[in-house]
């Protein structure tokens, strides 16, 4: 099954949000949860980009992959990147898998490798 | 009959070929040379390793009396085909470590004692050391175990160690990992640095001798100490005494 | 509003140190206490960002309060990750200025080496956003380095400029007793040297080691009163005249230029408009360098240079002790030390040690105005603090 992550799209003015947020940046619409999901893309171009070296200590992986993307609508997501020669503005795709693996529980988010 | 215990006693090293020194700028600017140290130096090396004993931190202490018996034990002929190389800046102590050689083409990495902290010269003399191993020694594995959570994470994971859980470690008997040679020859052009041949002066001023760590890490306050005491089982004396350092500073 | 004045300051180095985390916030109270004669303290704030988390201590401000025999004045405990100092500077300051109190005791503190480095990075990454960042993997530094690589790539600053920040900082922190690094270093050693990279490897690309400050404990205490009690005493009269605060988007990707600080901006707008000063007449400056690149934006960000010209004015060493504005005189974050909730109030005490004329050999002559940047989240709460003295 593919999985998506999801943006917040507000009911009164259509602004999308990525993560969730309580109130519309945009029109300031005081009516708490008037956003509706809508999957973001999987395709963007890669903003920025880093590989860090030193991990939190449940990752049992030398190194780790992170950028941020701006995805085909315009809204940016920070996700892992497994990229071989990663250069800014170049086109990706994401997958939705485990990013993160605490004892028993799983974190899912997305991972980007090149279009 | 007469049998010379000694002889019996006495292990005979298998033919190693020595290390050529090397040496390396530091972070700081200043050249560290890297050498292998035989019999005599050891206990030169040997009073300075004995005050980590009591540094109840970063397993400072487990390393540093496991290594403290090792050279000793090799010093006197005690311990069979161990090689121990120094790292000195200046003259001065900065790094011991040490290793054996198990078969012709085993290696047996043993302690990575850093005297001084902020300049990676741990990393260094772990690096020279698998070099050995590798490059002068010629062994296509290398077993290794870590200690502290801190060489944990810098050997089985920044060089990516395959498991030899079936191999007991001789420190400890825990189980290994392994550094072979195809793992090595990927970690390199990173992590193994150094230039050869050393400069006379600078080889001159290292052998002239082993000169006192100048900042070596210091036992921690043992704040449980003193409530173990039969004079002050509040701590408050040992509290106010680490306190005046700060207040002589300000 | 009323002025409001510090009268006292105290510090304890900043490195390992071994004790209770109530007692690395009591001590530099002692001292600040003793440098101002004042012991009559109405109100202690504590500023502490992982007390609860990392030392199994809350109601931290309960135990200082205590532990210095001020009760019953009043105490509260500060959380506002690492710009928590300064955000206790701020509520202190309304304390005196809207006339509720006449003396207050403002302190810092944190233990963070209690846990291994990688616990303490762990500690600080829950700051970012839980769902958005955190699950990723994402830490201080890779914020910073993803930050890093925009700016190298818009504005053309190199690894070199960070190494000079790093040598800069590292070397004044030589100059201070309490600076957690006492190692100097050099551009041959962590840049050219054939050894360079393996004594500065990366640890977020393109940040590297030594662009990073330091995992520290230690505490940081002023104290704060209204200008009749300042005058009452004989301390040099330093003012802490202008305080701005702002925030950003707590996700750094949902920002609209990911190179502009506008927290730090805006902050610094709203503290030189309350002083009535400019940039321009900022004499010494602290700079929250948690990453050597943060200080070369913030230099920008706050008005001493144009956006994308701090590494020329570091290049032309403008920025150095014996520059035309000197920053991190104490050595900064990466040469004095981070502990996070106390940095802040770290920052306040060099610029009013400068201010005094008290900072021995890192002195920067004639100062009279001076200015921190306090940098909380990555850039997403910022505190800016301007002191003037007056006498």
């Amino acid at each position: 099954m593919a999985r998506d992550i999801y943006a917040y799209e507000c009911t009164e003015c259509g602004t999308l949000h990525y993560p969730f947020r309580m109130r519309c940046k945009n029109c300031g619409e005081l009516e708490p949860f008037q956003f509706k999901t809508v999957a973001l893309p999987k395709r963007g171009k890669l903003l920025t980009f880093t590989k860090v070296y030193n991990l939190p200590a449940e990752y049992e992986v030398a190194t780790l992959g992170l950028g941020i993307v701006e995805l085909e609508n315009g809204i940016r997501v920070t996700g892992q990147v497994e990229l071989d020669d990663p250069k800014i503005g170049m086109d990706v795709v994401g997958v939705v898998d485990i990013v993160r693996q605490e004892t028993y529980d799983s974190f899912w988010g997305f991972i980007f490798r090149a279009a | 009959m007469s049998v010379d215990l000694e002889k019996i006693l006495r292990p005979v090293d298998h033919p190693m070929t020595p290390f050529p020194a090397k040496y390396m700028t530091l972070a700081s600017g200043e050249e560290m040379v890297i050498r292998q140290v035989d019999r005599d130096e050891i206990p030169d090396i040997l009073q300075y390793v004995e005050p980590l004993v009591h540094v109840e931190r970063d397993f400072y202490d487990v390393v540093a009396a496991r290594l403290y018996s090792e050279i000793l034990a090799y010093s006197r002929s005690r311990y069979q085909d161990q090689y121990v190389l120094v790292a000195q800046v200046d003259g001065e102590i900065a790094a011991v470590v040490n290793g054996r050689q198990v078969t012709p083409k085993l290696g047996m990495s043993l302690h990575t004692v850093a005297l001084r902290r902020g300049l990676r010269i741990g990393a260094h003399a772990f690096a020279t050391k698998m070099e050995y191993h590798m490059d002068v020694l010629g062994h296509d594995e290398v077993l290794i175990v870590a200690e502290s959570p801190i060489g944990f994470r810098r050997w089985m994971i920044e060089y990516q160690l395959e498991k030899r859980f079936d191999t007991p470690h001789e420190l400890g008997g825990v189980p290994s990992w392994s550094l072979t040679r195809e793992l090595f020859d990927r970690a390199r052009d990173t992590l193994v640095v150094g230039r050869r041949p050393v400069p006379d002066e600078l080889l001159a001023k290292a052998r002239a001798g082993i000169l006192p760590p100048s900042d070596p890490p210091t036992p921690p306050a043992d704040l449980l100490a003193a409530t173990r005491s039969m004079y002050d089982s509040t701590g408050t004396a040992l509290m106010s005494q680490r306190w005046q350092q700060e207040v002589d500073n300000a | 509003m009323r002025d409001v004045y510090v009268a006292g300051i105290g510090i304890t180095s900043f490195t390992r140190l071994e004790y209770p985390l109530a007692e690395i916030a009591a001590f530099p109270s002692m001292l600040a206490m003793q440098d101002s004669g004042l012991t009559d303290i109405e109100q202690v704030y504590v500023a502490n960002m992982g007390g609860p988390r990392v030392n199994h201590q809350t109601a931290l401000a309960s135990a200082v309060v205590d532990s210095l025999s001020l009760t019953p004045a009043g105490a509260a405990a500060i959380e506002n990750g690492p710009a928590s100092g300064s955000a206790a500077i701020k509520e202190g300051f309304l304390a005196v200025a809207s006339g509720m109190h006449d003396i207050v005791l403002v302190t810092g503190a944190e233990r963070m080496r209690e846990v291994n480095n990688l616990e303490a990075t762990d500690f600080i990454a829950t700051l970012t956003h839980p769902l958005a960042e955190y699950i990723y993997g994402v830490t201080l530094p890779s914020h910073a380095a993803m930050f890093t690589r925009l700016y190298m790539e818009q504005y053309g600053v190199t690894e070199r400029h960070l190494a000079m920040v790093s040598v800069k900082n590292q070397n004044n922190a030589m100059l201070n007793e309490f600076a957690h690094l006492h190692q100097p270093i050099t551009i041959e050693g962590i840049l050219d040297s054939p050894e360079a990279m393996t004594n500065n490897p990366y640890i977020a690309e393109p940040l590297r080691f030594f662009d990073a400050c330091p995992v520290s404990d230690g505490g940081a205490a002023v104290i704060l009163v209204s200008e009749k009690v300042a005058k009452s005493i004989d301390r040099p009269l330093i003012k802490l005249a202008g305080i701005g605060q702002a925030t950003d988007s707590h996700a750094v990707h949902e920002r609209e230029n990911p190179t502009d600080l506008l927290a730090v901006r805006r902050a610094a707008e709203l503290s030189f408009g309350m002083a009535g000063l400019e940039p321009s007449d900022v004499d010494v400056a602290e700079l929250h360098d948690a990453f050597t690149i943060l200080e070369i934006a913030e230099s920008e960000e706050v008005g001493f240079f144009p956006k994308g010209e701090g590494h020329i004015a570091l290049e032309k060493g403008e920025t150095a002790l014996d520059g035309r504005l000197p920053i991190n005189p104490s050595g900064g974050l990466k040469g004095k030390g981070h502990p996070v909730g106390a940095t802040g109030v770290g920052q306040a005490h060099e610029i009013v040690h400068q201010l005094r004329g008290e900072a021995g050999e890192r002195q920067v002559a004639d100062a009279k105005v001076g200015f921190t940047c306090n940098f909380g989240g990555f850039g997403n709460n910022v505190i800016c603090l301007t002191f003037v003295r007056e006498d």
